[in-house]
């Protein structure tokens, strides 16, 4: 019993950090995808190809090395400072899933009909309010199916983090092996995932059906 | 007379083919005119042209005597201005594209408020304003005679309604010109009764209107004019009674026995 209670704080711990990852991820690379998208549908050839030279790299590689890449790239080039395992992660997860999410985005922005652009411009709006008051929940609800699967890939992904130290839940739980020859921590931790994926699944359900009024 | 709108040797091309070839006619205030013609010949492509939602290549555009367009001075074709050049026209289209995340009476006042937005006294008298186009919008909604479906999403409406309440909006920032794109193509012919009657009203009250349709019956006794589109030029043209009582061409006489 008292075991369970040691390894059961320590998953707790090492889910924090996993948690952590979780959420600068997506608080970061939410916003950032939109500019590589909208990058990607320029009309500006140049831009075009640079957005989507990069998505390609990005989804091209594993995220596992992308991670390690961050971390041991800058010092291969000499430069002084490279960055604190953390951040190395962060940046690595953040520039990983603003890709992905871009091409969600991409997708949700081109699947709404050109009528309602034209609607919008014949009544004489700017191209930001067309955007931003037509557009915008229309993409949002046409978007949140494919975005809810990346999220809870997202979940998941966090275990990556370990390549580089960074102590997360699978990391916390694998340690219990050398230690103290313990193996089930290791299957214990995967209720943590689940735990948190079906909280996530029942958040988004919600917000699908919230958004149950706009049919498009 | 004074023209509201003159339409000057209009011309569009899409790669090699020809939608629009010298298209000229003029408008007076407060009458209606029909296009007519098959599909293919250009009618959709020119009031596209008038509402600013493609670029003639060749002609010009006025309206009240104003240049909106020419295609030979190209000041006339910055980005900048056209969104003010689009509210001369109001258009209705074929499959109504109103807005699925606003109710009817929003998909009405949605301009309306975006606009009022940049006049300089919104912040000082929002509340006013506001309400007088809460207002607008309810007289509107009883113009075409939606006023207990405000509150209702687009998908709550039949497609009638949905017209109707597509019209409203079009009619919401009071467009000098309202052009419609088929405006009952979509619909099964009782729900095109109900938008046909609507628009017969805009017509009594003297609304500039611009209506390309394959109602033949309809155009016939809403129209001032009529014109008959053929391979992207204006084949004929005349009063109503002239288009379907004595066409002249051949090819108006084959198109109107086949319509």
């Amino acid at each position: 019993m008292a075991t369970f209670v040691t390894v059961s704080l320590k998953l707790l711990e090492g889910f924090g950090t996993t948690f952590f990852i979780f959420l600068i991820t997506l608080l970061l690379a939410i916003p950032l995808g939109l500019p590589i998208a909208l990058c990607s549908m320029s009309r500006f050839q140049p831009l075009r190809w640079l957005s989507r030279g990069f998505v390609w790299i990005i989804r091209g590689t594993p995220l596992m090395l992308q991670v390690i890449i961050v971390f041991y790239g800058p010092d291969l080039i000499g430069m002084p400072t490279s960055l604190p395992r953390m951040s190395a992660v962060v940046v690595a997860f953040v520039i990983n899933y603003a890709a992905y999410f871009s091409e969600i985005y991409r997708g949700g922005i081109e699947s709404i009909p050109k009528g309602q652009y034209e609607a919008g411009q014949v009544l004489g709006l700017r191209k930001g309010q067309i955007f931003f008051r037509i557009t915008f929940l229309q993409v949002i609800k046409r978007i949140i199916p494919p975005m809810s699967n990346e999220i809870i890939t997202l979940v998941k992904d966090t275990s990556l983090a370990r390549i580089i130290a960074v102590r997360e839940l699978i990391m916390e739980a694998s340690t219990f092996i050398k230690t103290q020859a313990l193996l089930w921590p290791l299957f214990y931790s995967g209720a943590f995932y689940l735990l948190f994926c079906g909280l996530l699944t029942i958040l988004f359900n919600r917000l699908e059906k919230r958004l149950d009024y706009i049919k498009v | 007379m004074q023209n509201i709108l003159e339409v000057q040797h209009l011309a569009k091309r899409f790669g090699s083919s020809e939608v629009l070839n010298d298209i000229s006619f003029s408008l007076a205030k407060g009458e209606v005119v029909s296009i007519i013609g098959s599909s293919g010949s250009g009618k959709t492509t020119l009031l596209r042209c008038l509402n600013f939602l493609e670029q003639p290549d060749a002609g010009r555009i006025l309206v009240s005597g104003e240049t909106l367009f020419d295609a030979e001075d190209p000041s006339t074709k910055l980005d900048r201005s056209l969104r003010h050049k689009r509210l001369h026209f109001g258009l209705v289209f074929q499959s109504f594209h109103l807005f699925p995340q606003y109710t009817a009476k929003r998909n009405i006042t949605l301009a309306m408020v975006l606009h009022a937005k940049e006049r300089p006294n919104y912040r000082a008298e929002k509340r006013e304003i506001l309400a007088e186009i809460d207002a607008r919008a309810e007289a509107l909604l009883a113009e075409v005679g939606l006023s207990e479906k405000a509150a209702l999403y687009p998908y709550q409406l039949s497609g009638g309604q949905q017209q109707r309440v597509a019209i409203a909006r079009a009619l919401a920032l009071n467009p000098e010109i309202l052009c419609f794109d088929e405006p009952t193509s979509a619909l099964d012919p009782e729900l095109s009764a109900e938008v046909l009657a609507t628009i017969r009203r805009l017509a009594d009250t003297g609304r500039t209107m611009i209506l390309v349709t394959h109602e033949m019956s309809f155009a016939r006794q809403v129209s001032s004019r009529v014109l008959f589109m053929a391979d992207g030029r204006i084949h004929e043209q005349g009063t109503p009674e002239e288009i379907f009582g004595a066409p002249k061409s051949p090819r108006l006489q084959s198109f109107l026995a086949n319509a």
